[in-house]
């Protein structure tokens, strides 16, 4: 465990270390939110809902799902398959560590690392910039929480995608489709209010949406009751779990066939 | 029961037969076409706690893929391999606890962290105590004067102090067995020299098990008792380097570059090193670039100095470099039946 830890220590470390990244990520996002401020201000122009959503929440839901977005990409596929290719991934299994708990400590130590570049910088302007109002209710406790499981279910799903590396050298294509596919099912782009009724029903038990529309909604519409978040937090519970469970008997399988270029 | 026990250990990759050209690449996106290639091909030996065991070989002998086995990031295609009595491949993370590793293309530093984190961070991962820590650190510091690295990045080492760096991570945890995988490679005299150093002061002091492989035979002269010569996957030579010494220890190659050099020049060099020297099988004279002549001498039973002399008083010689001979030479001279 504790070595685990020093290896999210590492891994914030490394985001802290370019200074000027760092901060282009901040003045980045901070364009971005002007610019979908007044993208969404003129499509609300002429009504005050749309599918349900005011202009403060689709503003509030947007600003912070790019806040999100960013924070939850762990590029674990990207860079393992750079690894496999380039044969690092050696190192690590020199280590008395356990390749996927070594791979979710790197993602958690970076997601500490946007969570105080981009997350906590998008609260702020949201709230002090743009004036949007947050609501309150029990959402908002459980937003955390929520983030949390989101995080871990990005992360297995990238994982996963990492792990075919052992069995094609390139993941290129797997990877870029995995991006669209969690890009567009997940609530990222749009709110998935914004899908046909019968789209929207299947997309809301898929994974994909556990990323983004749950702790999006959980922050954006924090005042409904109990049974309205439960069975969400339920369905992201089991994902997390499933996907868990799906990447350590994958792994089991895809040690077996890794080659490390070079002899 | 010795510490690393191989016995008829194995591995085959299956490799596709790749076409030439844009459409080849487009047919090989389906070709089921696939060949064998016996990277180590039943090999067996067994190597006591202690030992420095020097495995070399040419390119592509094998040498990385049985460490690869050894260190359980491959598994065997066949034979097995026990360290301490267990299969690497099937121990793993325990095994990893008792190994260190160093590859010496590739660094197991967080590239973008300042030395001292990676090392922290093995520490944890190791599970090695704060004093055994500094102990550890303070020796490595009277050794090769690490202190000054600490602080920079990693990507901006240069490859030396990297290696240095590598290498004192590899030993970190105090393993039982090192593997150094070319760790010599691309780096200049003195920092060869200083690793050297470090290597045989750590395999005497904590009685440290190291399995050296490289292109380097002054590595090998200088650090190991034993070698063993690997060659396309098979084991050509396990033993006490003693009698190998003269394949690679006493042979040099002279290179001359004859001023006047003509069509008859080879054959008169030949004829006047039988006149002083007799007809001896340990001179050789070969005509390789155009003006260089190679000879090549046993030093043990020619010096080279004697050579030297002849040759400078009886032609015109306008350049001369001595060359030590190469990996592939000694391999050569071994399937030769140079120990027979």
């Amino acid at each position: 465990m504790r070595g685990y830890l020093a290896i999210v220590r590492g891994a914030f470390m490394v985001g802290v270390v370019y200074r000027f990244g760092f901060l282009f990520t901040i003045l980045g996002n901070i364009i971005y939110l002007g610019v979908a401020y007044y993208l969404w201000h003129s499509i609300y122009q002429n009504s005050e809902t749309l599918h349900g959503l005011t202009f403060n929440e689709t503003f509030l839901y947007v600003g912070l799902g790019s806040a999100v977005f960013i924070l939850l990409k762990t590029y674990t596929d990207w860079f393992m398959n750079f690894e496999i290719r380039e044969g690092i991934i050696a190192m690590y299994l020199t280590k008395p560590v356990d390749l996927g708990f070594y791979m979710l400590s790197v993602s958690f130590g970076a997601l500490l690392m946007n969570m105080a570049a981009i997350t906590l910088p998008t609260i702020l302007l949201l709230v002090f910039v743009f004036k949007v109002q947050f609501a309150i209710g029990p959402g908002l406790f459980l937003f955390p929480i929520s983030l949390l499981m989101a995080f871990m279910v990005s992360f297995h799903i990238d994982y996963f995608v990492g792990l075919l590396g052992f069995y094609s050298e390139s993941v290129w294509g797997m990877s870029m489709t995995k991006e669209i596919i969690v890009t567009a099912f997940s609530g990222a782009l749009i709110p998935l209010q914004f899908f046909p009724a019968a789209i929207e029903k299947i997309l809301l038990i898929l994974p994909f949406q556990t990323i983004y529309h749950t702790p999006l909604m959980m922050i954006t519409k924090p005042n409904q009751g109990w049974e309205v978040f439960v069975p969400m937090l339920m369905i992201q519970a089991i994902w997390v779990i499933v996907l868990f469970v799906a990447t350590r008997l994958f792994y089991n399988r895809a040690i077996k066939v890794l080659r490390v270029s070079g002899g | 029961m010795s510490l690393i026990h191989v016995k008829d250990l194995a591995k085959h990759f299956q490799i596709l037969n790749r076409r030439e050209g844009l459409g080849g690449a487009f047919r090989d996106l389906l070709s089921g076409n696939y060949r064998t290639i016996k990277a180590v091909d039943g090999i067996s030996f067994d190597i006591e706690a202690g030992e420095i065991v020097g495995y070399i070989g040419p390119n592509g002998a094998g040498k990385s893929t049985t460490i690869k086995m050894m260190t359980g990031i491959l598994k065997p295609s066949d034979g097995q391999i026990q360290i301490n009595g267990l299969a690497p491949y099937q121990n793993r993370i325990h095994q990893a606890q008792i190994m260190g590793v160093v590859f010496g293309q590739r660094t197991q530093l967080w590239w973008d962290l300042p030395v001292i984190e990676s090392f922290k961070i093995l520490k944890e991962i190791y599970k090695v105590d704060q004093k055994t820590f500094d102990e550890h650190m303070g020796m490595f510091n009277e050794l090769v004067n690490l202190k000054e690295l600490f602080s920079q990045q990693v990507r901006t080492l240069s490859l030396g102090q990297r290696m240095l760096c590598d290498i004192t991570a590899s030993f970190l945890h105090n393993p039982q067995i090192v593997f150094l995988d070319e760790p010599t490679i691309g780096l200049d005299i003195s920092v060869k020299a200083k690793m050297r150093t470090v290597i045989k002061e750590l395999n005497q002091k904590r009685n440290t098990t190291i399995i050296l492989t490289t292109h380097d035979l002054g590595d090998v002269e200088a650090l190991c008792q034993r070698i063993i010569i690997i060659d396309k996957g098979k084991i050509l030579y396990d033993g006490d380097i003693k009698r190998v010494n003269s394949l690679f220890g006493a042979y040099r190659t002279l290179k001359l570059q004859i001023g006047d050099y003509t069509d008859g020049t080879l054959q008169a060099l030949k004829e006047k090193f039988e006149g002083q020297f007799g007809k001896v099988h340990n001179i050789s004279v070969a005509a390789t670039e155009e003006f260089w002549t190679d000879v090549t001498i046993d030093q043990a039973h020619t010096p080279l100095s004697d050579v030297l002399n002849f040759v400078m008083t009886n032609f015109q010689v306008s350049d001369v470099r001595i060359v030590e001979i190469s990996m592939e030479n000694v391999v050569r001279k071994v399937y030769d039946g140079a120990l027979g």
